[in-house]
């Protein structure tokens, strides 16, 4: 490669002209820094192993390769896609321009892989047909780009519908053996051309889309490598006899992967509130197959996420799962499953919901060895319109038939004999925050394997969350508190350190508001264990909170209040805080048993997206919908087994 | 000129020529099976290429060629395959199909795609492409600074009064930045920062602020943010500016495809247009929906 000589020359001098003056100085030895201050050196940037802000990304999203998105009208590609997720203005399918907010740092594209097949049938020509004046004009003018490629084209579409084409030209062509351009070299390749280590990573993905009789297992599968191996291979289907709905032979192939092309690839699950009691199973799969060693290994291999909020439900909890936790009722999607084709029953949900799973886990850990429910959080959009958008004032809809307008919140979103999703009940949500250090496929990817990862049903709060036996108030205050996290125990994902002789572990969590965002109304952690007798319990703990609210009688924290005003799409951040942080101390630890914390920041009331619709489009908001809601984020959890 | 076998790979490699002879070879089955439908109506013949392609199908999945029962597996599906489309076709069942109509309509997408990826810029064209982008392509500015932050006061003038002090404090040197104002979340400063990464910690509002702060100018402020406020101190700025291609050829690459891509199919559809009359009938009770947009 030819490189300028001054191209190089010049960080030299910068180089130069910034190391004399701070050569001349004395810096502090780590001896002299304040007890306060816990870098090791001056420089809180400098010999720092963690990062400093989490990068923000959507794990699941969908363009017009996606069968059903073509269906519903999506007209936008890869291309657009990735566009858009960088920050650039785009039109959308309808005809409206959009744009983010703000850019997203990385974007998995997860296209179901079921439909990727479209192009494989594309066969070779013999050489043959480059002896004929056709061919050879062609292929002339094809090469020459532009407007002789546009012409050529068209001749050649005509020559074709017409029956035109040189008779010994046609009997030289057969059905090659070679397969062509299938759309998975496109989904590779523009992925290749998008990711730009450092500003933005195009993670390659795709969605194994199983749905057994309209019950949702679907999981999106990520990648760590970039064509050279991802390219090897083009993604797993359900379609037997090549694919198939059961997790277990998707995980064969994802160890089929890994073994044959030295890649390294994971999945995550989504949508379990539409998948019918079917998973997160405690005794047997839906294929009757038991739960063994063997199924508990593997999903916890291959699973290390699941996308607990996205545009087509929230999963953290049910109320009927969760009857003491008041923000349990939370964009909950609990008529039926994925197609309706089968109504809800009671007793499914606990198959279901993201919370119970961590504590079926727990369960399944000492029955089983191995927790295959031992997932870290984040949540994504699921949109199916090539837009990444989570925003309630920027929600760009499911699909391209629900793309702004003003009768979209009425239609509804699935309707059968079995119930109804409604239109206006579709959530503009989610978002995966992921403390990787660098912007880079590796690094994402390798935080996502250890689960130092958060949820958010859209609005970008940072939050930290670590365990560990001796965090104390000092830690949090010391104004850099991530040093004093990663020294002192874990963050985000991981299991507390031994306990040593412990009473009692220490949690030190902390959360900064989206800059553009709402002020936060309270920190909880979540806790859920497993008794002696084999039964699991949770319980909710508020931890820090803002105003100087007094818990009531009955321990309960009062609302924040609620500053939304719905006519006119608005809210203020006159109640809340900017930020919250506190140390918390489990007083009811029992070194004896097996449990998981995690915490969950919950945002003061916002309007929800159909608010902001009926302001721009002036219309009615149907009776019942909801209009306001409490944005939130989820982290993963930190879980303790007894030593 | 090229000889004709240089000739006959690059054509093979025309994704286009590859799918218009699928079409081709198609339409030739069809002639040749549908004028005689008395030698053969319902005969399926699974010829070796087909084979062939189905065990590279499933290799393509399995980095492994199948075995012998799983490949008769995929062959018995295709034999089933093929006669469900037929019988489908018999019934019609194609048209006025949605998800048929937009999946050909992709089709023709895909096909023009390929057309404007072919071919790899020259030098002169990617240079010459960045010449007249330059901006887009520039790098952004980049600021170093540190900020002492201090919460709201329920009086604003209160809370003022008490940045302007500090402000001094600062600025004398009688106080420490690490030792002043209030704990926050926030970073306590950015080096080599863009705007867009800044913004992304302190919002809009801070950084349209912060760019009017002269380097070197000493503790200023406070800026005032839905945060609170923040008193500032700016030690370096990179005005960035224009980079030379080879530190941006990739994306130029890139962007120039995409123009090319993008001129390529609006031309093509522009051309087959030509070759319609398209005439529309409003229902009159639309028409002054339509005409008032």
């Amino acid at each position: 490669m030819h490189v300028s000589p001054l191209v190089f020359l010049a960080p030299a001098v910068t180089a130069l002209a910034v190391a004399l003056p701070v050569a001349a100085q004395i810096s502090p030895s780590k001896e002299s820094l304040s007890k306060l201050y816990s870098g090791a050196v001056y420089s809180p940037h400098a010999q720092r192993r963690f990062p400093s802000r989490p990068l923000w990304g959507d794990t699941h999203l969908h363009t017009g390769l996606s069968v059903d998105a073509g269906l519903f009208g999506a007209r936008l590609g890869l291309e657009e896609a990735y566009r858009f997720a960088r920050g650039e203005e785009v039109v959308s399918s309808t005809g409206q321009p959009v744009k983010l907010s703000r850019p997203l740092d990385w974007l998995v594209i997860a296209d179901h892989s079921d439909a990727m097949g479209l192009v494989n049938d594309l066969a070779a020509a013999s050489p043959e047909v480059t002896k004929y004046e056709q061919g050879a004009r062609w292929s002339k003018g094809l090469r020459a780009g532009g407007q002789a490629a546009v012409e050529t084209a068209l001749d050649l579409i005509t020559t074709f519908s017409q029956g035109k084409v040189n008779k010994d030209l046609l009997a030289a062509y057969s059905p090659g053996s070679k397969i062509y351009a299938t759309v998975w070299e496109k989904v590779v390749k523009a992925a290749e051309s998008y990711n730009d280590p450092g500003t933005f990573t195009a993670l390659i993905g795709f969605e194994w889309t199983s749905l057994v009789k309209g019950n949702n297992l679907h999981r999106n599968v990520i990648f760590r490598d970039g064509a050279e191996k991802a390219g090897q291979v083009v993604p797993y289907t359900t379609q037997a006899p090549i694919g198939s709905t059961d997790p277990l032979d998707l995980y064969k192939w994802l160890e089929n992967y890994e073994k044959k092309t030295g890649g390294t690839v994971l999945a995550l699950a989504h949508n379990g509130n539409l998948s019918n009691g079917l998973m997160f199973p405690v005794d047997a799969q839906y294929t009757g197959r038991k739960l063994d060693k063997r199924y508990v290994r593997e999903r916890a291999r291959w699973e290390p996420m699941y996308e607990a909020t996205q545009i087509k439900g929230d999963g953290e909890a049910h109320p009927l799962l969760s009857p003491d936790d008041a923000f349990a009722d939370y964009e909950n999607w609990d008529v039926g499953n994925l197609d309706l084709s089968e109504a809800k029953k009671p007793e499914m949900l606990k198959y279901e919901y993201a919370r119970e799973a961590l504590k079926s886990g727990l369960l399944l850990e000492a029955r089983l060895g191995t927790n295959p429910y031992k997932f870290g959080m984040v949540g994504s959009t699921d949109s199916h319109t090539g837009l990444a958008t989570a925003e309630e004032d920027n929600f760009f809809g499911k699909h391209s038939g629900s793309e702004p307008s003003r009768d979209r919140m009425k239609h509804p979103f699935t309707k059968t004999k079995h119930g109804e999703f409604k239109g206006w009940q579709t959530v503009a949500s989610g978002l995966a925050a992921v403390w990787a250090n660098e912007n880079t496929r590796q690094s994402i990817f390798d935080a996502m394997a250890r689960k130092e990862v958060y949820a958010t049903t859209g609005p970008r709060m940072m939050v930290r969350f670590f365990g560990g036996w001796n965090y104390t108030k000092d830690d949090l205050n010391s104004r850099q508190p991530a040093f004093r996290g990663y020294e002192k125990g874990v963050p985000m994902g991981g299991d507390l350190p031994a306990r040593g002789k412990a009473n009692a572990p220490t949690f030190m969590v902390y959360a900064l508001r989206d800059p553009i965002g709402a002020n936060l109304d309270r920190i909880q952690i979540v806790k859920g264990w497993l008794d002696a007798k084999g039964k699991t319990h949770e319980k909710v703990y508020d931890v820090a909170w803002s105003d100087d609210r007094k818990p009531r009688a009955d321990g309960k924290l009062p609302p924040v209040g609620d500053t939304v005003d719905v006519k006119n799409a608005n809210w203020t951040n006159t109640i809340g805080a900017s930020e919250l942080g506190v140390v918390w101390t489990d007083s009811d630890f029992d070194p004896k048993v097996r449990a998981f914390y995690y915490a969950r920041v919950i945002e003061i009331p916002t309007p929800r997206w159909i608010v902001y619709d009926a302001f721009r489009f002036g219309v009615e908001i149907p009776k019942g919908a909801k209009t306001t809601g409490q944005e939130r984020a989820y982290t993963s959890p930190i879980w303790y087994t007894p030593g | 000129m090229r000889s004709l076998p240089q000739l006959a790979g690059r054509l093979l490699r025309e994704p286009l020529v590859q799918f218009l002879l699928l079409g081709a070879g198609l339409f030739f089955l069809y002639q040749v099976v549908s004028p005689a439908p008395e030698t053969a109506p319902n005969r399926i013949v699974v010829d070796r290429a087909q084979v062939a392609r189905l065990a590279q199908q499933f290799e393509r999945t399995w980095l492994r060629p199948p075995t012998r029962a799983e490949l008769s597996g995929l062959i018995d599906d295709r034999v089933t395959e093929e006669i469900l489309y037929r019988e489908a076709l018999a019934l019609g069942l194609e048209k006025n199909d949605l998800v048929i109509r937009r999946r050909l309509r992709q089709k023709m997408d895909f096909l023009n795609e390929d057309l404007g990826a072919q071919r790899r810029p020259t030098e002169a064209e990617l240079q010459a492409y960045l010449d007249a982008h330059a901006e887009k392509f520039a790098a952004p500015a980049r600021t170093s600074f540190n900020q002492v932050y201090l919460k709201h006061d329920r009086n604003p003038a209160v809370g003022r009064k008490r940045a302007d002090e500090v402000r001094v404090q600062l600025s004398t040197g009688s106080i420490q930045p690490s030792e002043a104002g209030d704990a926050t979340l926030l970073p306590r400063g950015l080096e080599n920062a863009s705007a867009r990464e800044i913004s992304r910690s302190f919002g809009e509002v801070f950084i349209a602020a912060l760019e009017q702060v002269p380097v070197g100018s000493g503790w200023s402020g406070p800026i005032e943010t839905e945060y609170g406020l923040h008193l500032v101190n700016v030690s370096a700025r990179d005005p960035g500016g224009p980079l030379p291609l080879a530190e941006v050829r990739a994306a130029v690459e890139r962007e120039w495809s995409a123009a090319q891509r993008a001129e390529s199919k609006a031309k093509f559809y522009a051309e087959l247009r030509k070759r319609y009359s398209v005439s529309i009938e409003i229902p009159d009770e639309k028409k002054a929906a339509v005409l008032k947009q």
